[in-house]
């Protein structure tokens, strides 16, 4: 319980940061802290797996990617961001809101009752061999996407490349 | 005034010793990296201390341990390297501090200290000053997993090289805080060249260790260790790298982690001729050599990576040799690996990046994912003559192919340049 005391409040503060930061390399580098707190939230709990999976994914995958992309492109005006930013909060509130009364609403009626004992911890082997038997549709239907993801960018970046070609030298 | 602490103390200390005398012997050669830690958990009970104060300072000072070790192999590390690359290059190296220039790790650490602290004034304040701290995090924390020895493993954990890698993420995300808090153009070049190629060269680092993990059936590096245990015909050790699959997924792992590393030749994010010091450039005394010390204790954990995966780890060269402390081995692979890699940056010039790019995608990711289906059928041939042919067929057939396909396509070609007008 302490864990999750300590660290939701730091999760929610890293995540409404994210949103409300003008400047996009301190919201993206902002939402790699809340998605790094989640993963040590996971592993407070006792998930080591899904806590590590979660950070190798979440900060190494796309948190980089959209540094990346932050990196390769015009940052765009602050001010007009700022000027937005009572049509946003409202939009962003309208949208929290009915979610948050969902939830709220949900655990007035009261929660199920804790499982007894401690978690279940699910062996990295079992879930190695569940993935592979009961889960195989859905991995292969994973990997034909992304696949055909990667041929996609493949293409793209090519026909780009193609078109952009910089104006000759001399 | 500190007397009597220290007298309390060294008493403490000796009841201590005493009392693990009566239950066993306090220390064997085998365990004596471990010594720190037991002499803690013992003072810590000896004063009446509750389990988990007892287990705090026991991994706290386990912790040191490493902490304290890689530092001072890292201080050392940055002497021979200068000492090694002199004598390559008909050199004498650092000579005047100490004899042979053995002070010169002091002398370069009191000069970085005193050195004035420069934070730029478009610099982010906040970001350029975490940036080199949690550069070296990352490598301290993947330093910790490595199994150096049968009974020193810092923090055993079944999901150890998922840790590894997980943890690697972080070094990324602090190179591009380094990089893009600077507010000047070449630590950004340098970031996002060190970033393209980090995330690039990863792949082929997992894959060839996803082929270790296929073969050891487990994720925990102790395990795998384990796994390269024994010796084939009572001599040649059954280390991963003499098997086909494991000497191309070990060379793969080798060339991707000298890269990940951001090393000669692969050092084009901070590639001096070009963009002076790539992200480290606006950064000057000691921060600066925070981000060698994160350089340096990030080739020592993939070196010790690497010797975990494929040579066998603490496991020793030949049978008969289990008298000498398990740990003694792996430090000596250590220091061979690290010879190897100073004996690389020494003789290769720097790749362009466009090189660098399409070596990582059009070959070391093919060899790399080549290399699983390779594991498995090895797994159901086993150790033998049909295993070999079949599996070196197997690498040779689509290397043969792959060569000849790159090599009349990108064969090195003379290049014109003209200046842009």
């Amino acid at each position: 319980m302490i864990p999750l005391l300590i660290l939701c409040p730091l999760i929610l503060l890293a995540a409404l940061g994210a949103v409300w930061k003008a400047r996009p390399v301190h919201a993206a580098l902002l939402l790699a802290l809340a998605l790094s707190l989640i993963a040590v939230l996971y592993l407070a709990l006792g998930g080591g797996f899904i806590g590590l999976v979660q950070f190798m994914v979440y900060v190494g995958g796309i948190a980089i990617l959209i540094v990346f992309s932050l990196l390769i492109t015009r940052p765009g005006d602050e001010g007009e961001e700022v000027a937005r930013r009572p049509k946003s909060v409202a939009l962003g509130a309208a949208c929290v809101v009915p979610v948050l009364g969902a939830l709220l609403y949900t655990f007035g009626k009261g929660l199920p009752e804790p499982a007894e004992g401690a978690a279940p911890s699910v062996p990295l082997e079992k879930l190695g061999d569940q993935l592979f038997t009961t889960g195989l549709p859905a991995v292969l239907a994973v990997a034909v996407l992304l696949t055909a993801v990667l041929i996609g960018a493949a293409m793209f970046a090519r026909d780009f490349g193609k078109n952009s070609e910089p104006p000759a030298d001399s | 005034m500190k007397k009597p602490v220290l007298t309390l103390m060294l008493s403490l200390g000796m009841s201590a010793l005493v009392m693990a005398g009566e239950t066993g012997p306090l220390v064997t050669a085998e365990s004596l990296p471990r010594l720190p830690q037991r002499l803690v958990e013992m003072l810590l009970a000896a004063v009446g201390g509750p389990e988990w104060l007892v287990q705090l300072g026991g991994m706290a000072a386990a912790a040191g341990t490493v902490v304290g070790v890689f530092l001072g192999a890292f201080a050392l590390l940055s002497l021979i390297e200068r000492k090694v690359l002199a004598r390559v290059q008909n050199r004498l190296g650092p000579n005047r501090a100490g004899w042979f220039g053995i002070l010169q790790p002091v002398a370069d650490g009191i000069k970085m200290l005193t050195k004035e602290d420069i934070v730029p004034a478009k610099a982010e304040a906040l970001l350029h000053f975490l940036a080199p701290v949690l550069i070296v995090v990352p490598a301290v924390l993947a330093l910790g997993v490595i199994p150096y020895g049968r009974e020193w493993v810092p923090v055993n954990l079944d999901l150890g090289l998922v840790l590894f890698f997980a943890v690697g993420a972080m070094t990324e995300v602090a190179i591009f805080m380094a990089g893009w808090s600077s507010g000047s153009k070449f630590p950004m070049l340098g970031a996002m060249r060190a970033i393209s190629q980090m995330v690039s060269y990863e792949l082929p680092l997992m894959l060839a260790a996803l082929a270790v993990v296929m073969m050891a059936g487990t994720v925990s590096l102790s395990g795998i260790v384990d796994d390269q245990g024994g010796f084939v015909l009572g001599f040649i050790p059954k280390w991963n790298i003499l098997t086909p699959w494991g000497l191309v997924a070990g060379l793969v792992f080798l060339i991707a982690g000298v890269a990940e590393s951001n090393r000669t030749p692969f050092d084009l994010p901070e590639g001096e001729s070009e963009i002076v010091a790539g992200h480290m450039t606006e950064y000057s005394g000691f921060k600066y050599a925070l981000f060698f010390m994160g350089e340096y204790l990030g080739l020592f954990a993939i070196s010790g990576l690497g010797i975990t995966l494929f040579l066998g780890g603490w496991q020793a060269p030949l049978p008969g040799l289990g008298f000498v402390p398990t740990w003694i081995w792996f430090f000596g692979k250590l220091a061979a690996v690290i010879f190897f890699f100073l004996w690389i940056r020494a003789t290769y010039p720097r790749v362009r990046i466009d090189q660098l790019m399409r070596f990582a995608w059009l070959f070391l990711i093919p060899v790399g994912l080549l290399t699983l289906p390779v594991a498995a059928v090895w797994h159901y041939t086993g150790r033998g003559l049909l295993g070999w042919v079949l599996c070196g067929a197997m690498l040779v057939v689509p290397y043969a192919i792959l060569t000849v396909l790159y090599n009349r396509r990108m064969a090195p070609a003379t290049r014109r340049y003209q200046f842009v007008e």
